[in-house]
């Protein structure tokens, strides 16, 4: 079946889609696909569809759909939510997913399932292929994105596993490496000699902020690398990325510094070397990065970790362990998140409508819904077309309609564009663009990190020395600086790579091999006067031991836990234990964690030995508590700050938006505060909650750790300053707070403080 | 627990409800009451539930009865925006006039009141431009300073943020007073709040649940 288009060209409509996570993969798919079509004549058409797609191929895409699209989950939910959308995709033979692991475990994944579904109502025989890199579990990762029914399956491996090289740049002196950190910049000599070892090398930093700094630093001890280094992180203009990108496939860059930006995607064969500033934190994602060199038959993928702190070499060791033992993660898919069901109901009542049990039928479908209950279902519509149960007297409430047919719809249409301008599941500050005076665009930067500058101020940004010159219409307008200035590099929100458990347990059996003084392979020789130095203050914990130091500093008492559980569990451990002490007397805790240990910090002793006496590792009243202990903390306040601009009840807003839209901003905070007073049976307040317990503290995990922790013995040791463990700890500015004291009692001592 | 204060020689009272107390005229200060807030983002299809409006009128109402004020100014902001205006909303606000209808209440107008329209003459608010001039203060919405008298405003939802040993914090909203101009915090339990840095010179109170106290 063919049909002409205006320029009188002459291809069939859309057969195959290509769903991709990451836009920066979006070119060079299309590429590679179109490679073959070309060469073997195929009259097919072969285009993209994300953010960046400009709108003249929009408005053609819109009249009819390229025969292969490669597009990403948000993007195609946009696609869906168009009026015409069934019959775009009326001939669409199959659908590729590709980096599936990357989706999966994450609410994208569950998007991409319901856009799954809503393709399979419309053509039930598509059949779907799914790529993705290693897991622990695969067979999950199958069923996820098969969804219910599942046609015939199987998986296909890889045949030849590639042989990976793991190692470490090692400190030379390890009297002056800190305990703490995660810059790693006093590794700068030893990482600009691999460089110079290999052809092309990967230098993976873990956030974009130190993606830049180690450019800069790299560029400052070697000028003569100038246009021979590049930056690449995800807030960068696509432009600049393609070049960076151009360069590392024709192999005229030496090397380029980068995060997660680069994890993915097609290869670029050039490059030798990987080059991991910081822990990986798990043995997949080392893997991943590994894999990114040695594209050469008989070439090793080879992966040098440059530790930030000491206890990372501990970490690289391990890693190695587990790889060796063949321990690679597991990724679980998100249940049920009802924030996104709502979203997706908006989006299906604008893409043409709904009648609610079809809907519901296509919806259990997926892996994730498939246990949606009615009641869930029920709030759900009722969340979209009067608002909830609470506001049935609410006659200006409409955001979907029904019509008198039972045909869900959505007829408003400043409903339909905010609708559209917030699809999607992932929640970023808002974001800045950033440009030249002249109106070149750089990229993008938060809007919290603009609100700091000064005109006048400098910092660095794509690997440039730039003057901020002003703030106009949600545009930061820059000049070049000259480069003897020295300027702040820009932060972006980025949640902290937790540990995984299998590179946790690792560590434990290194720490465990270290107590009985084995030191084994390169990285734990290195690491050696650390773990002595804290066996010597305080000590290396056992197995059966749970280790607990408490220390007296300038800033108050300070406890530090042990349980070497990963950051997530720490977390809700933390929570749990500074509400369980606090139960015993009035005091006011800040909580530090990190993947080894939790610290709890209060002006005043705290009543540890009572509070041990009273169960505080017992599992008894677990679920009660630790509700009770992730309120105190706020924990489930944070989450909902998702799930809220996933619900569509708070949206970032967008470029020259008007007074109307700013006038209804509320922060998440704030709503989730009101919804717990007046609406606290609401049940994306209970996603929230949810979300806290199974994601973010892995609720199995920490009823396991407790139970593990009761049947050992309890260590404490007072100790005259904070051991090498503690430090990382000691250190963290990012905190918890979880108080059993009056406010105006606290308050009434911080200012005494104040002005003494 | 309220705190009494002395500003340009006059008695004031600073109440936890986020009110200010004049005695020797028996008048009671709010500002930024944003009425009408989750009504708007309701009507824009933002389902925020009920029963903010008449949780804060109902605070107002305590410290109405608490002080036996005979007069409430309204310093700015009183009706958040025209979509705020929902009948439910304003039936609210109408009956509990109504349990309060000695009082006499007075409305220096703000940015929001110019795009919301004054509330409805049912209410029997009498609304006025800043400034507002009573000896030895200025009445007005903008806490800029003024030659009419030291100024009381609203508009910027004071708060102040505290630090303390064992990494304590914490963030309060404020009464904030600069040698020429009183900021009172925002009275709508709806509204954000804006950090404000102490000077030397300023004084400043906060408030800690059910208690005002001088930091």
């Amino acid at each position: 079946m063919h049909w002409m288009d205006s320029d009188g060209e002459v291809y069939p409509p859309l057969r195959v889609l290509w769903i991709t996570p990451l836009r920066a993969l979006v070119a060079d798919t299309e590429q590679s696909l179109r490679t073959p079509i070309r060469d073997f004549n195929i009259p097919w058409r072969v285009e993209a569809r994300t953010g960046d797609t400009s709108n003249s191929i929009r408005a053609k895409q819109d009249k009819r759909l390229p025969t292969a699209l490669i597009t990403t989950p948000e993007s195609l939910a946009l696609l869906l939510a168009k009026p015409e959308a069934r019959e775009n995709f009326a001939h669409l033979e199959c659908v590729i997913v590709d980096e599936w692991h990357e989706l999966l475990g994450t609410k994208r994944g569950v998007l991409t399932e319901l856009n799954l579904a809503r393709l399979r109502t419309w053509t039930p025989n598509i059949r779907t292929w799914g790529l993705s890199a290693t897991l622990g579990n695969l067979d999950t990762a199958l069923a996820t994105l098969l969804g219910n029914p599942a046609p015939p399956s199987r998986i296909v491996r890889g045949v030849v596993p590639k042989t990976v090289r793991i190692d470490s740049l090692i400190p030379p002196q390890m009297d002056h490496f800190p305990w703490a950190g995660h810059l790693g910049i006093n590794m700068l000599p030893q990482v600009l000699e691999a460089i110079e070892e290999g052809e092309t090398t990967l230098v993976f930093t873990n956030t974009r902020s130190q993606c830049e700094i180690w450019y800069q630093a790299i560029l400052d001890a070697r000028p003569e690398w100038a246009g021979l280094i590049a930056v690449h992180h995800g807030s960068l203009e696509r432009k600049i990325r393609d070049w960076v990108e151009d360069g590392l496939r024709a192999g005229t860059l030496r090397a380029v510094v980068c995060t997660s930006s680069l994890d993915l995607g097609v290869d670029f064969t050039p490059v030798d070397r990987v080059i991991q500033i910081g822990s990986p934190k798990g043995v997949a994602r080392l893997l991943q990065r590994a894999g990114r060199s040695g594209h050469r038959p008989g070439v090793p993928s080879r992966i040098t970790c440059a530790p930030t702190h000491a206890f990372e070499l501990v970490e690289v060791a391990a890693a190695r362990d587990a790889f060796e033992a063949g321990k690679v993660e597991s990724r679980f898919p998100v249940e049920r998140p009802l924030d996104l069901l709502a979203q997706h109901a908006v989006t299906v009542a604008l893409g043409g409508g709904f009648f609610p049990d079809d809907l519901l039928a296509e919806i259990r479908s997926t892996h994730a819904y498939r246990d949606l209950s009615d009641a869930e279902w029920a709030w759900a519509l009722d969340f979209v077309t009067r608002g909830g149960e609470a506001l049935r007297a609410y006659p200006e409430y409409q955001r979907v309609d029904v019509e008198p047919n039972g045909l869900h719809v959505v007829s408003n249409r400043q409903i339909a564009r905010r609708h559209l301008l917030s699809i999607g599941t992932i929640v970023s500050d808002s974001s800045i663009d950033l440009r030249y005076v002249t109106g070149g665009r750089l990229g993008s930067v938060e809007e919290s990190f603009v609100s700091k500058l000064r005109p006048g101020d400098f910092f660095y940004f794509a690997g440039h020395s730039l003057e901020f010159v002003r703030l106009k219409d949600m545009v930061a307008q820059v000049r070049k600086a000259p480069k003897t200035k020295n300027g702040q590099v820009p932060r972006w929100d980025g949640a902290r790579m937790p540990l995984s458990s299998e590179l946790a347990d690792a560590v434990r059996n290194r720490l465990e091999q270290a107590r009985m003084g084995v030191y084994q392979g390169p990285e734990m020789e290195s690491v050696r006067p650390v773990l002595e130095t804290q066996a010597e203050i305080s000590a290396i914990p056992r197995h059966e031991e749970f280790l607990i130091e408490r220390v007296k500093t300038k800033e108050g008492h300070h406890l530090f836990f042990y349980p070497f559980e990963g950051r997530l569990v720490h977390e809700g451990l933390g929570a749990l234990f500074a509400w369980r002490i606090s139960r015993h007397a009035p005091i006011t805790f800040s909580i530090a964690m990190n993947d080894y240990g939790i610290e709890l910090l209060a002006p005043d002793p705290a009543p540890l030995e009572a509070a041990l006496d009273a169960g505080l590792l017992s599992t008894n009243h677990l679920g009660a508590d630790i509700l009770a202990s992730l309120n105190a903390a706020e924990m489930a306040r944070r989450q909902f700050r998702e799930i809220a601009r996933v619900a569509g009840l708070t949206f970032t807003g967008y470029p020259g938006q008007n007074k109307t839209v700013r006038q209804l901003q509320a922060s998440s905070g704030l709503l989730f505060d009101v919804f717990m007073r007046y609406d606290r049976e609401n049940l994306l307040i209970e996603q929230a909650h949810r979300e806290v317990l199974e994601q973010q503290l892995e609720r199995s995990r920490l009823g396991a750790t407790l139970d593990r922790l009761s049947r050992g013995s309890v260590r404490i040791i007072d100790i005259e300053r904070p051991s090498p463990l503690a430090f990382p700890m000691l250190i963290d500015r990012s905190r918890h707070r979880v108080s059993s004291e009056k406010l105006a009692d606290r308050i009434r001592r911080m200012a005494a403080e104040a002005n003494a | 627990m309220d705190l009494q204060i002395e500003l340009q020689d006059e008695q004031l009272l600073l109440l936890p409800e986020r009110a200010v107390y004049w005695p020797a005229r028996e008048t009671l200060f709010v500002a930024d009451t944003h009425w009408g807030k989750a009504a708007t983002m309701r009507a824009h299809s933002l389902p925020i539930p009920m029963g903010t409006t008449e949780a804060d009128l109902k605070r107002l109402g305590n410290a109405v009865t608490r002080m036996s004020a005979r007069r409430l100014v309204l310093l700015g902001d009183a009706i958040h925006a025209k979509e705020g205006r929902a009948k439910v909303t304003l039936d609210t606000i109408y009956s509990w006039r109504q349990q309060h209808k000695e009082l006499e209440i007075l409305l220096v107008r703000g940015n929001h009141d110019h795009g919301a329209g004054d509330p409805p003459p049912t209410l029997k608010i009498h609304c006025t431009n800043s400034p507002h001039i009573e000896a030895p203060f200025a009445f007005q919405h903008h806490p800029v300073a003024s030659e009419h008298g030291y100024v009381l405003a609203g508009h910027t939802h004071p708060a102040l943020h505290l630090r303390g040993l064992g990494r304590q914090r914490a963030t309060v909203p404020c009464f904030y007073f600069t040698p020429n101009v009183g900021t009172l915090p925002a009275f709508g339990s709806m509204c954000g709040r804006a950090l404000i840095t102490k000077q030397p010179e300023d004084r400043v109170y906060v408030i800690a649940e059910d208690e005002v106290l001088g930091v």
